[in-house]
């Protein structure tokens, strides 16, 4: 048999190796392709670009309207996350709390958006939200996002609410604490990770997202997606792709990261109290 | 300290029956438990008490007052939590101070009640950790700790110690106690472990079914069950049904002398540690086990079987036909009515 310390040593250098090629590698062409210099051309057998510069980037940001899309796409997702959670909340605690008939059939058609293909939600979405009168581009999409990715919301905040201990609670009310006390004391602590998780999910999809955006925004209205598919589909230019690609993740990261750190600032203990 | 009075309380969810037409009074400072197997309603009765369900019919009166309808934060009770319920992100001190802070009382008060009740449950150096950092029996201090700390009148246990190791159960079994002495407050304490009910309590009331089945002082409750229930849940019994005749009833081990004359149909039950060895009953040894402070017997003869526990000096092998007596005044006549077992 395998000693432990060997095994160990080998799944740690599959996961590396994994992690290598599925994110430092691509991350790491992105980033060469997008400060290829335009004036020497990186082709085969050449493994490095023969020359660097931030050329590609100060041609895209004074050019094309990546500004404006910038704008958008980063004014979206925080807004759009913050919507979905405060609207989805109420569901999640019907779901993680309360029993009600109907409640396994609720949570199924709650779902049913994340199953369906994004362009046929765009397409009927967008026709809609021009029946009803929705003419601000920008309001129609952030609209169609909370719809969209309401449901990871509710999903993920409908489990942190059913690990409310129902104990901590009533001893909350035991105490003498008024509602807004048992809320701090016993609910706060225990969804705080999923509001977070929730919040960075809808963040992202919201982001990324391409079809509804497309749908309602082409020709006029563009977020960061919709520039990175314009340099990727027709007129293929590898360098600006590689620039929007960066600029799609980079508040991606930074948001892991913020979020990352208050979860370690609050509270490691767990939820259950039981010793 | 308040007394506590419950009326006719009756507790169904749909068409379920948890409790019908509970009454029972405590008195003040005394401390009573509410003793039972699993299901047969105890804590839905705290829970009534503490105000987290409302009964459908009957009342609730803490001090005279009825409080039926009044939100737990307006009682003045506290409970203390199986799980302990302790608040994971706050520090044992400020677990503690809740209470006192929700309820306004003042912070120099608060502070002295803290201070103090951390040290008399040995806690002031853990005052600063959070509660997952604690073993049970500390955390099971801090619950305590927290709910003495809004200074109720009754105190509510529900089954605080089945989470602790057997040693430790009764060192905290006992710290209980003794602090329920030294505060004064009324304790309602509610467990299924019989033993526990027994050491602790004033009066014990056992509930099976959502009823009362009986209820009294430890030891009447066990030398002097009323019913085949009782007599079985509340330590090991031995039991036999017959007519008595001039005083004796015939059991498969011989003459059985009951302080009755005669009865037609009628079960009685006696306890395995009253039988003395030399007698005039007599079985044969099917097992005996040495417990170190007694031996745990077990008798056979026509197909019955029964239990006695003797002194640990004594030696008995299996196969051996041994004689034995039960002295009259520690054999009971039961009401043989219940199955017993009907919600166990």
């Amino acid at each position: 048999m395998m000693s432990l310390p060997r095994l160990n040593t080998i799944l740690a250098t599959c996961l590396i190796t994994t992690l290598v090629l599925w994110i430092v590698i691509p991350f790491a062409m992105a980033l060469m392709w997008s400060m290829v210099d335009p004036g020497t051309s990186w082709s085969y057998p050449d493994i490095l670009p023969p020359a660097l510069s931030f050329e590609r980037w100060r041609i895209m940001w004074e050019t094309s309207s990546l500004k404006t899309a910038m704008f958008n796409s980063y004014s979206l997702a925080p807004v759009a996350g913050m919507i979905a959670i405060i609207l989805g909340a109420p569901t999640a605690y019907a779901f993680g709390r309360l029993t009600f008939p109907g409640k396994g059939i609720a949570q199924i058609l709650m779902l049913t958006p994340i199953v369906l293909p994004g362009f046929v939600t765009a397409v009927f979405f967008a026709s809609i939200l021009v029946s009803l009168g929705f003419h601000s581009r920008y309001f129609a999409i952030l609209l169609g996002h909370v719809v969209l990715f309401m449901p990871y919301a509710v999903r993920i905040l409908s489990v942190s609410f059913s690990q409310v201990n129902n104990e901590v609670v009533n001893a909350a009310r035991d105490l003498g604490a008024s509602p807004f006390g048992v809320f701090r004391a016993a609910y706060w602590p225990a969804i705080k990770p999923g509001l977070f998780a929730a919040y960075l999910i809808v963040f992202i999809l919201s982001i990324e997202e391409f079809a509804l955006a497309f749908v309602i925004g082409s020709p006029t209205f563009t977020t960061v997606p919709t520039i990175l598919y314009s340099y990727l589909g027709y007129d293929f230019i590898r360098p600006n792709a590689a620039v929007v690609a960066i600029v799609l993740v980079v508040p991606n990261v930074l948001l892991l990261i913020v979020l990352e750190r208050l979860m370690q600032s609050a509270n490691p203990a767990n939820v259950s109290g039981k010793g | 300290m308040p007394d506590l009075d419950i009326r006719n309380v009756e507790m169904r969810f749909g068409g379920f029956c948890a409790l019908s037409d509970v009454s029972l009074s405590v008195s003040s400072g005394k401390f009573i438990t509410l003793l039972g197997p699993s299901g047969c309603g105890k804590t839905t009765l705290l829970n009534i008490i503490a105000g987290f369900l409302h009964p459908t019919q009957g009342s609730v009166l803490i001090n005279g007052k009825g409080v039926t309808s009044l939100r737990p934060e307006n009682r003045d009770t506290a409970m203390c939590f199986q799980s302990y319920a302790l608040f994971p992100h706050l520090n044992v001190h400020d677990n503690v101070a809740f209470g006192p802070r929700q309820k306004r009382v003042a912070r120099a008060e608060t502070q002295s009640r803290v201070s103090t009740l951390l040290s008399q449950m040995g806690l002031d150096l853990h005052s600063t950790k959070l509660p997952n950092a604690l073993s049970g029996g500390q955390q099971q201090r801090v619950a305590l700790a927290r709910a003495l700390a809004v200074e109720p009148g009754l105190v509510l246990f529900d089954e605080p110690l089945s989470n602790l190791d057997a040693k430790l159960r009764d060192q905290v079994r006992s710290e209980i106690r003794s602090l329920q002495r030294e505060l004064g407050f009324t304790a309602v304490y509610v467990t299924h472990d019989q033993a526990e009910a027994l050491a602790m309590s004033d009066e014990v009331f056992l509930l099976n079914g959502g009823r009362i089945v009986q209820s009294g002082k430890p030891r009447d409750i066990y030398f002097k069950p009323k019913t085949r229930f009782v007599a079985d849940f509340i330590g090991a019994a031995n039991l036999h049904s017959g007519p008595i005749n001039s005083g004796a009833m015939t059991t498969p081990f011989g003459p059985l002398s009951v302080d009755s004359p005669n009865l037609s149909m009628s079960t009685v039950c006696w306890r395995p540690e009253s039988a003395a060895l030399g007698g005039p009953l007599s079985g044969v040894v099917s097992s005996a086990a040495f417990q170190g402070s007694y031996l745990d017997v077990f008798l056979t003869k026509d197909g019955e079987t029964i239990r006695l526990q003797i002194s640990g000096d004594q030696h008995l092998e299996v196969g051996q036909t041994v004689s034995f007596g039960v002295p009259r005044d520690r054999v009971v006549i039961i009401e043989d009515t219940d199955t017993g077992q009907a919600n166990a």
